[in-house]
């Protein structure tokens, strides 16, 4: 992977990851996780700008071609973010999102793109904290596995 | 296509960190762009009149609005947009407020994340279509199953607001489970008593017209959707009849056959032709056939008809089943609940012991109109020394139901008082393993329990651990490595359960139950009074175990939402962003159909596709997502709309 290479890549290393900015494509839910990044916004809560959210009603929605279309136009990392279990507005379409995820994220290490790059976790309409951490956490881990290059 | 951007400054919540000027800058050779404007409160009065005469006078093809969140004004901008006379589906919002503004600290990143998540809308909504709200006439008449205190309450409501309604009831009588009960906590005052207004006005009240009431029936089949549901009701025959029978009961003195009174729990006989119980409504007895000798061994006895002084014909012998079809709009599930086998229970002695009571049976021993006129007394015709309460039986137990039935410590505090007053001397033993007495009222019964000096209470940890033994009214129940107590008359406060139709009523309407059998609602918080398919409600111990104010409440909110959801002469209008199949592309492999909780997507065998029901449809794209031939479309969130989306954000 380009992200190691460039770690292992002694002295320049820090300034290289230091630089390196991750393009990360947020999937949220309009009811649970987008509710929870406006709280976030409404306790102005700073976290990275490197997610660009695009909204679906419900992460069910989400097909796993959604995913890997996001890898292919040059994302570094994917975060799915659902409704708690049990709190799903459409019952049970974030348990199918959640089933659908571990088989795409397992397929996805086959192709040589690492776990850390396609995240799914759950956040409510109240946590916005939650949200912020979450968002900073995969910012931090996606910077430290550097660029995903899919010319390879 | 020409997009116009409308940016909000939201005063400056916005444009203090996200420059405006900064980001018109940055989409200069964004294909697509019309025009880039700014607005100081877009959502403003002013804000509204500036956007529609905007849009009426530049005429975009297409609009973005990036301001707040659209869970705020989505909504309000769609309306101005139809009210300049475009369709209100042709705009796309983009967050810049909670979602960059307020949490990015670097204001040139911001102006960066905020020009890219402008290039995505800008691809979406190009893909955008000409949605349009579909409309559907209604029935507004309603079929309210179960006429215990929640069913006739909803039923008497919808009625006075001119709503035709069919009461279904199953039994041959109306008023539930406290119509049985003479007094009732936390106030004593009488079931019965209490119920009779309700029931009158039913039956003969100023709106009873408008109420349909059918006894002894059954919901059989069910087709339709909200708005428009086909129902067929079973109706079993009475034998009597109900429009010329007068109630004067000579046919139940006539009658040579009996057999074990369901009404007392089978404590005492009834006659094959009877009242449910002495003041059962409506006031018109019914035949049971299996105690008949007519029907079980083929006699040919009139005597109950020819005691009849309205004459003959309104005993009906050839009585039959019939299948009644009514068109209704909604249905209320109010079919209550029932109580906890205790016969399994044989450390309890339920079944075993005569002396060995559920509380049900203890209310019938209590009311006047009971097997014992009201008299409490042991199996020894004597009135007991000592009671003992058992609490929580079947309650708060993983092994049997973890929930807390809510209205158990009520009741057996009420039966402290009256057992009290009526029997003074009498020492009452009450083992829980919670004392539950919640709310303004409870706590006064649950006092007056405690300051008795002949009460006793003695806490249990499991069901198990407790066991009853000895004859008849000498019973004891020992705790395991602890303590045993005598008494006279053993009363079981069984958890509350779901009914016995629940499931069958459940499958038939597609209303999912919970994980305890009763009926799943839509919200457990705020719409705990709709269940998750549309057009049908829940009211009262069906939906959870209840007390009859939470019971009635939930009528009167269920009817709520019926007259506010079901409005006479108003069409239902359809949200557009539902799910939609293509026949051509369906291979008929019905993944979706199993994957759909609202039971929306169906199967044309005719055409071997799937198709969805758009009133029934909630728009989750939960099938869009796993159809593997990419035949259903999910309307406004179609695929080809997220991925110009991503490709936009990746810019």
């Amino acid at each position: 992977m380009n992200g190691s290479s460039v770690a292992l890549d002694g002295g320049h290393a820090s300034a290289i990851v230091q630089e390196f900015e991750p393009r990360i494509i947020g999937f949220l839910c309009n009811w649970c996780s987008y509710a929870g990044a406006d709280r976030a916004g409404l306790s102005q809560t700073p976290y990275p700008p490197n997610v660009n959210i695009i909204r679906v009603m419900c992460t069910g929605r989400i097909e796993p071609l959604f995913i890997m279309k996001a890898f292919e136009g040059g994302a570094d990392g994917v975060i799915v973010l659902a409704c708690h279990p049990g709190d799903c507005h459409y019952k049970e379409g974030n348990l199918r999102a959640a089933q659908r995820h571990a088989l795409l994220a397992r397929l996805l290490e086959q192709m040589g793109i690492e776990r850390e790059r396609c995240r799914f976790d759950y956040v409510s309409a109240g946590e916005g904290e939650r949200y912020a951490q979450l968002i900073t956490e995969m910012v931090e881990s996606v910077k430290k596995r550097g660029p995903l290059s899919t010319a390879a | 296509m020409r997009t116009g951007i409308y940016f909000c400054n939201c005063g400056t919540n916005i444009s203090d960190l996200v420059d405006p000027e900064k980001v018109s800058e940055s989409l200069r050779d964004t294909a697509g762009v019309g025009y880039f404007k700014t607005c100081q409160f877009l959502c403003s009065e002013q804000g509204k009149e500036f956007l529609e005469q905007e849009l009426r006078d530049e005429k975009p093809d297409r609009v973005v609005v990036a301001a707040c969140s659209p869970r705020d004004h989505e909504a309000t901008f769609m309306r101005v947009m139809e009210q300049a006379g475009m369709n209100p589906y042709l705009m796309q919002m983009v967050n810049i407020r909670e979602q960059i503004a307020w949490v990015t600290r670097d204001p040139e990143r911001a102006v960066r994340k905020a020009a890219l998540a402008i290039k995505a809308a800008l691809l979406r909504v190009a893909l955008h279509e000409l949605l349009e709200k579909e409309e559907m006439e209604v029935s507004t008449s309603v079929l309210v199953i179960g006429a215990g205190p929640s069913g006739l309450k909803a039923a008497l409501t919808l009625a006075e607001a001119g709503r035709k309604v069919i009461l279904v009831e199953k039994t041959p009588v109306i008023g539930g489970l406290p119509v049985l009960y003479e007094e009732l906590f936390p106030d004593m005052e009488c079931g019965p008593c209490m119920l009779e207004p309700l029931m009158g006005e039913i039956l003969h009240g100023d709106h009873a017209e408008n109420i349909e009431l059918m006894t002894m029936s059954e919901l059989s089949e069910v087709a339709g959707y909200f708005g428009n549901f086909i129902v067929k009701i079973r109706r079993r025959p009475r034998f009597v009849d109900m429009g010329s029978c007068i109630g004067c009961g000579e046919c139940v003195e006539a009658c040579p056959a009996a057999g074990p009174n369901p009404f007392n729990c089978g404590m005492d006989q009834k006659k094959a032709v009877a009242f449910g119980f002495p003041g059962a409504l409506p006031n018109v007895p019914y035949l049971d056939p299996g105690l008949c000798s007519r029907f079980s061994d083929g006699s040919d006895c009139t005597l109950c008809s020819a005691a009849c002084p309205a004459g003959e014909g309104v005993v009906v012998y050839h009585d039959q089943e019939t299948l009644v079809e009514r068109q209704v709009g909604a249905i209320v599930l109010a079919t209550g609940s029932a109580l906890y086998d205790c016969a399994p229970l044989e450390n309890l002695g339920y079944g075993r012991l005569r002396d060995v009571k559920t509380a049900h049976e203890f209310e019938r021993m209590l009311a006047s109109n009971g097997p014992s006129g009201g008299e409490i007394v042991t199996s020894s015709g004597e009135a007991p020394g000592s009671v003992l309460f058992v609490h929580c039986v079947g309650s708060l137990e993983d092994e049997h139901k973890p929930y807390c039935s809510g209205v158990c410590c009520q009741y057996a505090f009420k039966f402290n008082h009256l057992l009290e007053s009526r029997l003074p001397e009498v020492e009452v033993h009450h083992l829980y393993r919670e004392i539950v007495a919640p709310g303004k009222e409870a706590f006064s019964l649950y006092r007056a329990a405690r300051d008795n000096p002949n009460t006793t209470f003695v806490r249990y940890d499991r069901l198990a651990d407790l066991a009853v033994s000895g004859e008849h009214w000498r019973l004891q129940l020992r705790i395991a490595g602890g303590r045993a107590i005598d008494a006279d008359l053993i009363v079981l406060c069984p958890a509350v359960v779901p009914g016995a139709d629940a499931e069958g009523l459940g499958a038939m309407l597609d209303v999912s139950l919970d994980r305890f059998g009763f009926f799943e609602e839509l919200h457990g918080r705020i719409d705990s009074a709709s269940s998750k398919v549309r057009g049908v409600y829940l009211a009262g111990a069906c939906q959870g175990p209840a007390d009859i104010q939470r019971a009635t409440n939930q009528a009167m909110a269920a009817s709520g939402c019926i007259l506010s959801q079901l409005v006479e002469g108003r069409k239902l209008r359809l949200d557009p962003l539902f799910a939609a199949v293509d026949p051509r592309r369906c291979s008929g492999c019905k993944v979706c159909v199993k994957l759909c909780p609202y039971r929306a997507v169906g199967f044309d065998s005719e055409t071997g596709a799937a198709c969805v029901n758009a009133v029934l449809c909630h728009g989750c794209g939960t099938c869009v997502a796993a159809c593997p031939a990419g035949a259903i479309k999910a309307n406004h969130f179609t695929g080809e709309m997220i991925l110009a989306e991503i490709e936009g954000a990746l810019q």
